[in-house]
């Protein structure tokens, strides 16, 4: 098993964090994580880098990456991402993101279509679809939130959201130091994606811009995200593929890393 | 016309807060009172009544002697149906001769431009002859839902805003402002206010240490939000004095304001049996969904501060001993009530004793006997306590 490292570059807004390693290969494969800041998709990253070089940056306000009061909007996402590929010197790269790290993918791949080879949309956000809204997100109950998140409720998250949701504890046992970068990474999200309520209203005219291929990504049991934004999606990128993910919800890339390493591999080299 | 000037001012000045609670919420409804609560649940008819009569209780309340009124704004909710406290603000000083008037606050950020809110209130100021106290808050939890607005920019927007509504009232226009949130290139605020450099300004808070300090800096009173348990004030104000030092001065009791529910009536008994109903109608139907909290909203270093004192709020009541033994609310007989407001204004070292003397159902007769009881029994020996001079009545008290 191949495994990665934690190292730290410095941008343009500040410090941050990305998990890296793998098999040299010519175009580094590069993931944008969800709005839960999964920095635990290791499974999934270490089955990719296997055969590839694999770059996992963490976003500002996300576990220690500063640089979120320099960030308003999903533009300023964007530029930030450029900015990261730039100081990694990756010309061109293979994107893969999840959910809010698939909004940004699309984003990117739509501005500078030349700095993408292939990507992946898994449950991706980022359009509006009138008729199927992005469910809510914010300020929801951990163990309703779960639901949505995980297809299997024994998976270790889920598992976790629910105790967590069910602690009622004294004020001395809450946990500060691990609420305080949850409560930071929900300010990023929320300042990418409050209202328009995570989507931008611009990107889904511009998705033609797309010159790579694309494989878009659905969770089955995904309860964020409904059907309809994926086929969205495939149906405004020129080249475009959608799958169907059994097994799966929201959080595809932690509860099926095996299958999703697979049909990622297989969109890369094919 | 400014009516206070040439009157000592007093050590502790009594205001009388009205929420303007929704008190027809049917037994059946039994989910949150705000962003969500069906709107159809809210009766016109109903709405038209309370509001006249809410207002006529704050009008009372000059009559029998307070130095001033507090409204404040809440959006879709059925726990304070005053979206713009300022429409209300403007009756009162048109009704008033002699109280302060105390909007607390306008929810800045939900003003855009916020010019808006420099107007209104130079206008409520003009009417009144100079008797506005101008609040300024970020606006609840529930209110960035309702808005749409993002919490994560809830504070700059804030900053923004009274910087721009501040200057609006002191620098010669027309000028230009250019900020992060807004960008006006005709500032010329039309009307400016009567009190020179401009109202009193009072910050409500719940223990955010941002929001602690910036009150410290400019030299702002802070209005701690009731329905915590009385340490939470306590730790509050030390935290308030704690500010203002880290500025080079000590915190006046007149920058120190503390809002509690109020009931009097002749006994002890008779106080609770009045009012304890009324008091369960607020607490279980009228706060549940006030304490939500979005993202971004509440900074990562106030979190702790914020989430010590959510953990005695009054949502988590459920006996009576409790409410008495945290005074959530202080009721009794004027000598239990006198008592224990004194020794808390003591305690707590506060100029400002802000009561909302009407909760949830509350109906008229009670409201006016508890002001009337209050303004009579309470009050004058609250004045002769700290020191304060009394203030003269306007009109006959009808008991």
């Amino acid at each position: 098993m191949t495994v990665l490292d934690d190292a730290s570059l410095p941008t343009a807004v500040g410090v941050v964090e990305i998990r890296r390693g793998g098999t040299d290969s010519p175009v580094p494969v590069v993931y944008l994580h969800s709005a839960q800041g999964e920095g635990a998709a290791m499974a999934f990253l270490e089955a990719l880098a296997e055969t590839r070089r694999v770059v996992a940056p963490v976003f500002p306000g996300f576990g220690a990456s500063e640089g979120l009061e320099a960030i308003d909007d999903i533009e300023d996402a964007s530029f930030h991402v450029l900015d990261v590929l730039d100081r990694l010197d990756f010309a061109q790269v293979d994107l893969i993101g999840l959910s809010l790290g698939g909004w940004m993918a699309a984003e990117l791949a739509t501005r500078w279509p030349d700095r993408v080879r292939r990507v992946v949309l898994v449950n991706a956000v980022g359009l509006y679809v009138d008729g199927a809204p992005i469910k809510e997100i914010f300020g929801r109950p951990l163990d309703e939130l779960a639901v949505d998140l995980y297809a299997d409720p024994d998976h270790p998250v889920a598992q976790m959201m629910r105790a967590l949701a069910q602690s009622e504890g004294s004020v001395d046992q809450i946990p500060f130091d691990l609420l305080r970068p949850v409560i930071q990474a929900q300010a990023a999200t929320a300042k990418l994606g409050w209202n328009p309520y995570l989507h931008n209203p611009k990107l889904r005219r511009r998705l033609d811009r797309i010159s790579a291929p694309a494989l878009v990504v659905h969770g089955e049991h995904d309860g964020i995200v409904p059907r309809a934004h994926a086929e969205a999606y495939a149906a405004g990128i020129p080249d475009a593929r959608l799958v169907d993910l059994e097994g799966a919800a929201h959080m595809a890339t932690l509860e099926r890393p095996g299958a999703v390493a697979d049909l990622v591999l297989g969109h890369l080299t094919g | 016309m400014a009516a206070t000037v040439g009157r000592p001012e007093p050590t502790v000045r009594f205001f009388s807060f009205h929420l303007m609670p929704y008190p027809g919420l049917p037994a059946d409804y039994d989910g949150p009172a705000w962003i969500t609560c069906p709107n159809e649940l809210f009766d016109p008819v109903l709405g038209g009544e309370i509001y006249n009569r809410y207002i006529d209780e704050l009008l009372y309340a000059e009559e029998v002697g307070f130095d001033g009124v507090c409204v404040n704004e809440h959006h879709q909710n059925a726990y304070g149906i005053m979206p713009s406290p300022n429409l209300i603000a403007s009756i009162l000083a048109r009704q008033t001769k002699r109280i302060r008037i105390a909007v607390v606050g306008n929810a800045l950020p939900l003003y855009d431009p916020p010019t808006r809110v420099a107007e209104e209130f130079a206008m409520i100021d003009c009417i009144s002859g100079g008797r506005l106290i101008a609040g300024m808050v970020v606006g609840g939890g529930p209110e960035y839902y309702s808005f749409s607005l993002n919490p994560a920019h809830a504070r700059e927007r804030f900053a923004e805003a009274h910087d721009l509504i501040i200057k609006a009232w002191t620098e010669p226009g027309p000028f230009e402002y250019i900020g992060k949130h807004y960008k006006l290139r005709y500032v010329n605020t039309w009307p400016r206010p009567v009190q020179e450099p401009h109202p009193e300004i009072w910050i409500p808070g719940v223990g955010s240490l941002e929001t602690l300090e910036f009150v410290a800096k400019h030299r702002y009173a802070y209005m701690g939000i009731p329905y915590f348990h009385i340490s939470v004030f306590e730790r509050m104000f030390s935290l308030m004095r704690e500010a203002c030092r880290a500025e080079g001065y000590e915190a006046q009791p007149s920058q120190l304001g503390w809002l509690v529910p109020i009931f009097v009536a002749d006994t002890d008994a008779e106080a609770r049996r009045r009012y304890e109903d009324h008091f369960w109608y607020f607490v279980r139907r009228l706060l549940p969904g006030i304490n939500i909290s979005p993202p971004g909203y509440t900074s990562v270093r106030s979190v702790e501060n914020v989430l010590k004192g959510a953990a005695t709020f009054a949502l988590n009541l459920k006996t009576w001993q409790e409410v008495v033994d945290g005074q959530y609310a202080i009721v009794g007989s004027p000598d239990t009530v006198a008592e224990l407001l004194g020794a808390n204004i003591e305690r707590l070292g506060v100029g400002n004793l802000l009561g909302l003397f009407q909760l949830g159902t509350l109906p008229a007769e009670d409201t006016h006997r508890n002001l009337t009881l209050f303004a009579t029994e309470v009050m004058p020996r609250l004045r002769q306590r700290f020191g304060a001079a009394p203030v003269a009545t306007t009109g006959p008290i009808r008991p």
